[in-house]
């Protein structure tokens, strides 16, 4: 796919029609199939084993905080100086969407890589995008 | 008005204009018009999406909130950052995957269905329009205060300038508007970030000592409770912050700017550095313009707060900064109704006219017409409605949209990626229940019904408790879509198999 295109979405649109043809000669592919294979059930188990506990951390966390300085005094007690816990507490709140975004990006590097593998198994190749 | 300010101002819309000018000229597409052709790199759309984000509501009311109630106005903060994880665990990528221009088409990827596709819609014009009149009444209010330009005028003027962005640029002129506004906008809160930290001698431990005695608070100033006293008002709130923003009809929009899920990912990664570096920021801004500008002078020339961080600047670094902070608070206005705008136009134009009218079957000249009719009604209703809302109370308008986004949007796109068993009637009960009981609880509630003559819409006892119903009309939403779903014998497992694999593998894209 050498020829340049206006818009990659025409592009795509084309591609996949063509493969699709190829493929199955006018029918469509069979997801069931795909949804049942094993490289396709170890990405989404991987997936979940990932982003629920991290889902369930993290809106926790963060319920706990409202939680806490909603009902109670706890967090007003003194952490340095005139720095009280429930700044430091909300900072960490912060550091914790960073550090979750950054552990993510690079999870989400290797589902990648597997979502690739699934859909070459299945004779489907997404062009390398320009 | 000095000469300063009106070199600034002219700069930027002069600026704006010219983008739009080039931006015309690529626009020939449905697609360049609502999605920028999908041609979008990570850190732009990242960009965007801050510059999207980051209303006046945050730069001036959440600085204003600090700087006049210390923690409580850092609150608004935590929550708008830590949506980001919800936005890109669990919507983004298959948003993606499986959309083409609004959050309907996702949905209709799998039920394929003009009633989902109209409850989408109108949840999303509802959402776009409480937003939109938050934005252009502060705006209105704002302009005035900074050019002293009449309040309709003010309205006005925005009013236009977002027009022209979005009826000859479409989506290319908004997000190069919404970059630069981003660009800006980091630039002037650094700046006054480091004025204010010189005047506390960069030392944060002073800072924090300092501002126990600055403000008629005291020490309640660095703790919870000045300002939300109520708990379960404040849990309300913050859920509806937290997951409001995975569910906003312009925010989801920007994910179809880009050529695939990994670039979607790579613009929240982008988006949530610069969003949360801003948001650590108005801790500075809100403290100094307690500490330097006072509270008294803040509420005399704005009950709200809202000219805080702008007087901050005038304290700290004169007319130029101050002209510069103006100007960046009108870009800031800018982008964001830009944007509504042509979310606004999207539900109209292609859900309802294209998908739903046209069956989909509109040529590209109907759909870019209808698009151009569908932007210049929006901005002309929603013109309107600011201008007869001059002197009603709406700030609390940008908390409900996010409550509707969180209540009305989120289950059904959480049960349409998740939940197999999920069907047509789920959907449309799932949108309707959470739209419905978020407005009805809101009509209810001490943001329209107070007792105070002229502190809400009406005079009255407020029925219902709460300012923000998020805690009961979020669950309401997914019961709701339960529900639906139950009633229904309904099920298509096929379908289901193929949005899972579609949304979870990127391919497939144009079944």
């Amino acid at each position: 796919m050498t020829k340049e295109i206006a818009g990659s979405e025409t592009h795509s649109k084309k591609n996949d029609e063509e493969h699709v043809r190829a493929r199955q000669s006018g029918g469509m592919p069979d997801f069931e199939k795909i949804e049942n294979s094993s490289s396709f059930r170890e990405l989404m188990s991987r997936k979940k084993r990932f982003l629920i506990p991290t889902t369930i951390l993290f809106l926790g966390l963060y319920l706990l905080f409202n939680i806490v300085i909603s009902y109670t005094t706890w967090l007003n007690a003194t952490f340095i100086g005139d720095i009280t816990w429930v700044w430091v507490f909300a900072f960490g709140l912060f550091a914790m969407t960073w550090i979750l975004v950054t552990v993510y990006m690079r999870r989400a590097a290797k589902f990648d890589e597997m979502a690739k593998a699934t859909l070459k198994e299945f004779d489907y190749d997404e062009e390398e995008p320009k | 008005m000095n000469v300063t300010v009106i070199a600034i101002f002219v700069f930027i819309v002069g600026i704006t204009l010219v983008i739009t000018y080039f931006a015309a000229k690529r626009t020939n597409s449905a697609s360049d018009f609502y999605t920028a052709g999908g041609g979008l790199t990570g850190w732009q759309n990242g960009l965007a999406i801050a510059g999207d984000y980051l209303s006046a509501a945050s730069f001036l009311g959440i600085a204003g909130a600090i700087a006049l109630f210390g923690f409580d106005g850092f609150l608004f903060s935590i929550g708008y950052l830590v949506a980001y994880l919800v936005v890109l665990f669990i919507v983004a990528e298959p948003l993606r995957n499986l959309g083409k221009y609004t959050l309907a088409d996702m949905i209709n990827a799998r039920f394929n269905a003009k009633k989902v596709r109209g409850a989408a819609a109108l949840s999303s014009i509802t959402i776009v329009i409480f937003y939109m009149i938050a934005q252009l009444v502060g705006a209105g209010a704002l302009i005035q205060l900074l050019f002293g330009i009449d309040y309709i005028w003010a309205v006005l003027l925005v009013g236009i300038m977002m027009t022209i962005y979005v009826l000859f640029g479409g989506m290319t002129a908004t997000s190069w508007v919404q970059i630069i506004k981003a660009v800006l906008l980091m630039i002037g809160t650094v700046i006054l970030s480091f004025l204010v930290l010189k005047n506390f001698n960069f030392n944060i431990l002073e800072m924090f000592t300092q501002m126990k005695t600055a403000t008629p608070h005291g020490e309640a100033y660095l703790s919870p409770g000045v300002k939300y006293k109520i708990p379960l008002d404040t849990i309300s709130l913050m859920l509806a912050l937290v997951l409001g923003t995975a569910g906003l009809p312009h925010i989801l929009m920007r994910f179809f700017t880009v050529k695939d899920a990994k670039t979607a990912r790579s613009s929240v990664m982008w988006a949530t550095w610069i969003v949360g570096i801003f948001y650590v920021m108005t801790i500075f801004l809100g403290f100094g313009a307690a500490a330097f500008v006072g509270s008294d002078l803040i509420t005399a020339t704005n009950p709200a707060g809202n000219m805080a961080a702008p007087l901050l600047a005038q304290a700290l670094g004169g007319d130029v900064l101050m002209s510069f902070i103006s100007a960046v608070a009108f870009a800031t206005i800018l982008a964001v109704v830009a944007g509504l705008v042509l979310t606004g136009a999207s539900a109209f134009a292609h859900d309802i006219y294209g998908q739903i009218i046209k069956k989909g079957q509109a040529t590209e000249h109907q759909q870019m017409l209808a698009a151009r009719y569908a932007s210049l009604g929006v901005s002309a209703f929603s013109i309107l409605l600011a201008i007869f809302a001059q002197s009603l109370n709406v700030a609390f308008l940008v908390s409900l949209a996010f409550c509707i986004a969180a209540s009305a949007n989120l289950p059904v796109i959480i049960y349409t990626i998740f939940w197999k068993r999920f069907n047509t009637t789920g959907a449309v009960s799932a949108i309707l229940t959470g739209l419905i009981s978020a407005l009805v609880l809101v009509s209810l509630s001490p943001s329209v019904m107070s007792p105070e003559a002229g502190a809400a819409i009406f005079v009255g006892d407020p029925i219902f408790p709460l300012t923000n119903p998020a805690l009961f009309s979020v669950p309401l939403g997914f019961i709701g879509g339960w529900v639906g779903t139950m009633l229904s014998k309904e099920r298509d497992l096929k379908k289901y198999s193929e949005v899972n694999v579609r949304a979870n593998t990127g391919g497939f894209r144009q079944l």
